[in-house]
């Protein structure tokens, strides 16, 4: 027997089964998180207004966050061991730990919330409010992940986790947010600590001490779990954990690749909602993200044989840093104004740009801490920008829109330093924006409206058109 | 002329007697606030440390608008604004800045330094957030690649016996700032806060030797002097950084008639505490006093050492009082304010009050008000 939430659902990809199969569970893990009836107008004119559900992929993406949040809002009942991360993250300790143990649930609670609570429902607000209500208050440009986070604790709608794996390698808030679930709810913590001290100009060389430190906390971190969560991290963990998580990265490749038609196949909005997959999950959500992404794939390259896209061709083509995570409405806005976003950060540090391989390493914390650290992003401010500008020629971009969140200081490092460098390096323009990529209560679309159209006329009239 | 005035007058010809050591060929060393750098190591090849502990000033803050979003924290990014505006002449003469990382706040300073003063050599290395072995070892390592590159800049070998040297002389000073800091645990206290904080922020400018000069004459001074603080309100006074010209708070307890009896500070007061090793490794004993043995700042995970710290210090200093002061946007100490006061209240009874700055001049009469409040709280 249907209910009321079996056509948002069906939107969102589940197939007739899947939701018979799921019920109980959607409807315990909606009873926790307040979700009715009366929310399912707002949850079905969200979707189909913000997203391109003409797509299956796209619709089986929706469903995978949707998994996610199930299996996170009902792990403690369901016997798991919950480990929460932060975004962004090291995903390979979090990876490894679920390849080592059915039993335990990893993943980054705030990103599940934003992409569900936030796009689907439009009931993130009051989580917010919540965690400023319980030790992140407004007004000091705290980080909007974590009061979501904390909200949700506080609000009940997800576990107290029994470890936190904190990001100490990259975000002072994080890991004191981290001590302020311990204080609140004697969470213990695995800090897993690096240090960010490359002097302007050595990225992409790095000091060899850096791997050995960032890889002797992620094998700590990983004594910690075993002790604290009563696993065994499987000798071929690390293994097991690239092969699950490998498709995803090559389809993002894939991705990358049909990202640099023109006209662009696919929506910002539709990016953000799978690249974002990849950082915040470790278990069905990525599992069920990497079919979702074997579909659109698909689908996009139809579209590209046909010359379909969602912008005009010849459209000015930007990179960003990323989407909103919990309001479609602010991403939409950059294709409104007639600018193709072919790139993202991350899909550009996941999927596109490659990292020189390097040096080997013996354990498993000192692998993943050198494919960080070549990465770029957790090297230091400059190889986060000399990514953006290894794209440009890759996804031959006319300009960048280059974000930065001001109440995240790891990010808002770049604010100034990332436009002088990419018009000085590659002749493009750069609009700088300062946002909250996390929370919209205060987003003026008139203000953010202004600026977007302004630059994208710019364009447009630098390409002649 | 007494030691306080003796040290004014110093730090007044400070610059012109840097300026000529600096035509005689000695050089000069800059580095960032925080405390993890080994002065020592300046001192042992000849040349002369400096460090940057200006901020206050609500002006700089707009000179670094231009190279800074406004989300940092107000006193790192004063120092962007000094080293971009030339309106801290101390940045100017320096020949080297060092920069020893600890949170984003820092990092973002060392950016700056980095992209938008290429000309300006510089030096960073990283201080990890947890204190254990591994972490020792990462430090020690930045620090001996610190010696490494300052022998290089000054061509002076760091040699065992000036290792040694200065290593006295900076303990020298830490014993002396310890004994003077120990005066204010009486009840009767002759010590100022301002006082106190005068000479630790004047030993980060002045020369080592005269400093120590001073120091020794004013324990004289102070020993000689019957106490002038005997009723008032104790307060323990704690925050992330107190900059030389950031007395906003200070001045507005003192006028309050209380006495703020002890400060702990991550960035802007030395740690003095422990005195490091004159045998054995030397650099492994510096790395030992400055990483291991010092008292962590808050962006430490987890910051439970200092809370500890606190609470211990609010005891042996008979504190009435303590004053959380923390700067807009540094998110670790906003963090742990919202739950330290509950534990102070549980293990001590002490009231907490939490201020927050933004260098800003429409602050102080909103703090008056506040302080005044906590002042009146105390006398009960």
């Amino acid at each position: 027997m249907g209910n009321y939430y079996d056509e948002l659902f069906s939107l969102c990809g589940f197939e007739h089964e899947e939701i018979e199969k799921e019920r109980s569970r959607i409807e315990a893990s909606f009873e926790k998180l307040g979700i009715g009836p009366d929310d399912m107008e707002t949850a079905d004119s969200r979707v189909r207004r913000h997203h391109d559900v003409s797509l299956e992929g796209v619709r089986k993406l929706l469903g995978a966050w949707l998994k996610e949040l199930i299996d996170l809002v009902l792990a403690r009942e369901e016997g798991k061991k919950i480990v929460y991360f932060g975004f962004p993250a090291i995903l390979g300790p979090g990876l490894m730990l679920r390849a080592s143990s059915e039993e335990v649930f990893v993943s980054a609670p705030d990103m599940v919330l934003n992409h569900t609570m936030g796009q689907i429902f439009n009931k993130l607000d009051p989580l917010l409010e919540a965690g400023e209500a319980n030790g992140l208050p407004p007004g000091h440009a705290l980080c909007s992940l974590w009061q979501a986070k904390i909200g949700g604790i506080a609000k009940g709608m997800i576990p107290v986790p029994d470890l936190a794996l904190a990001s100490s390698y990259y975000c002072d808030m994080g890991s004191k947010a981290d001590d302020l679930v311990t204080a609140l709810y004697g969470v213990p913590i695995a800090y897993i600590d690096g240090i960010m001290d490359s002097k302007w100009g050595e990225y992409p060389e790095y000091l060899p001490e850096r791997v050995h430190y960032l890889g002797a906390r992620i094998n700590q971190a990983f004594e910690k779990a075993e002790k604290v969560l009563g696993i065994e991290i499987a000798s071929d963990a690390w293994e097991r954990s690239r092969k699950n998580s490998q498709p995803f990265r090559d389809n993002l490749a894939k991705l990358t690749e049909v990202m640099k038609a023109d006209p662009v196949p696919v929506s910002l909005v539709e990016l953000e909602l799978l690249e974002a997959l990849s950082g915040s999950s470790t278990g069905s959500g990525i599992q069920e993200g990497i079919k979702a992404m074997d579909i659109l794939i698909h689908e996009l390259e139809k579209r590209v044989e046909a010359g379909v896209g969602v912008t005009e061709k010849g459209a000015p083509r930007v990179m960003v840093r990323l989407g909103h995570t919990s309001d479609p409405r602010v991403t939409r806005l950059f294709e409104e104004a007639g600018l193709a976003v072919p790139l993202t950060y991350i899909l550009a540090s996941r999927g596109g740009v490659k990292v020189k391989s390097g040096e080997n390493y013996g354990t498993a914390g000192e692998i993943i801490a050198e494919y960080e650290m070549e990465g770029g992003y957790y090297h230091g401010t400059e190889g986060q920008i000399r990514l953006y500008e290894r794209a440009a020629e890759l996804m031959k971009l006319d300009g960048f829109i280059a974000q930065y969140l001001y109440n995240c200081r790891p990010v808002a490092t770049i604010s100034h330093i990332q436009k002088k460098y990419l018009e000085e390096k590659t002749g493009l323009p750069v609009l700088s924006l300062e946002i909250d990529n996390f929370d919209s209560r205060a987003y003026s679309a008139a203000s953010m409206r202004t600026k977007v159209e302004t630059f994208a006329l710019m364009l447009k009239a630098k390409k002649g058109r | 002329m007494n030691a306080l005035a003796k040290l004014d007058a110093h730090l007044e010809s400070r610059l012109k007697d840097l300026s000529k050591a600096k035509e005689r060929g000695q050089k000069i060393i800059g580095y960032s606030a925080g405390g993890f750098l080994p002065e020592e190591l300046i001192l042992a090849c000849g040349a002369i440390p400096l460090c940057f502990i200006q901020a206050g000033d609500n002006t700089v803050l707009r000179n670094s608008g231009a190279y800074i979003c406004r989300w940092f924290d107000p006193f790192w990014r004063s120092q962007a604004g000094y080293l971009t505006s030339g309106k801290d002449p101390y940045y100017s003469i320096v020949d080297l800045i060092v920069v020893p990382i600890t949170d984003n706040h820092v990092r973002a300073f060392s950016n700056t330094v980095g992209f938008y003063t290429p000309g300006i050599k510089s030096f960073v290395f990283g201080v990890p957030h947890v204190k254990d072995k591994v972490a020792l070892e990462y430090y020690l390592k930045g620090i001996v690649r610190l010696k490494k590159m300052l022998e290089d800049f000054t061509g002076v070998e760091i040699t065992e016996s000036r290792l040694k040297q200065s290593i006295e002389l900076c303990n020298r000073e830490r014993e002396l700032f310890r004994k003077i800091s120990r005066m204010r645990k009486r009840r009767n206290v002759s010590v100022s806060g301002r006082d106190f904080v005068a000479l630790n922020h004047g030993s980060f400018l002045a020369d080592k030797e005269t400093m120590v000069d001073i120091l020794e004459q004013f324990i004289k001074e102070v020993s000689d002097d019957s106490p002038v603080f005997g009723d008032a309100p104790r307060i323990l006074y704690t925050g992330s950084t107190l900059a030389r010209g950031d007395s906003k708070v200070m001045d507005i307890v003192s006028d309050n008639g209380g006495i703020i009896v002890m400060e702990e500070f991550a960035e802007g007061i030395r740690p003095y505490w422990d005195s490091v090793k004159v045998g054995g490794d030397l650099l492994a004993g510096l790395a030992e006093t400055y990483f291991m043995d010092r008292i962590c700042p808050g962006w430490f995970r987890p910051g439970t050492e200092r809370l500890d710290f606190l609470i211990r210090l609010a005891r042996e200093y008979n504190a009435s009082g303590l004053i959380w002061y923390q700067l807009l946007y540094r998110e670790s100490y906003k963090v742990e304010s919202y739950f330290f006061s509950g534990i102070l209240k549980k293990q001590t009874g002490l009231p907490m009050l939490v201020l927050e700055s933004d260098y800003d001049a429409v602050e102080t009469e909103p703090m008056k008000t506040r302080i005044e409040t906590f002042m009146e709280t105390i006398r009960g």
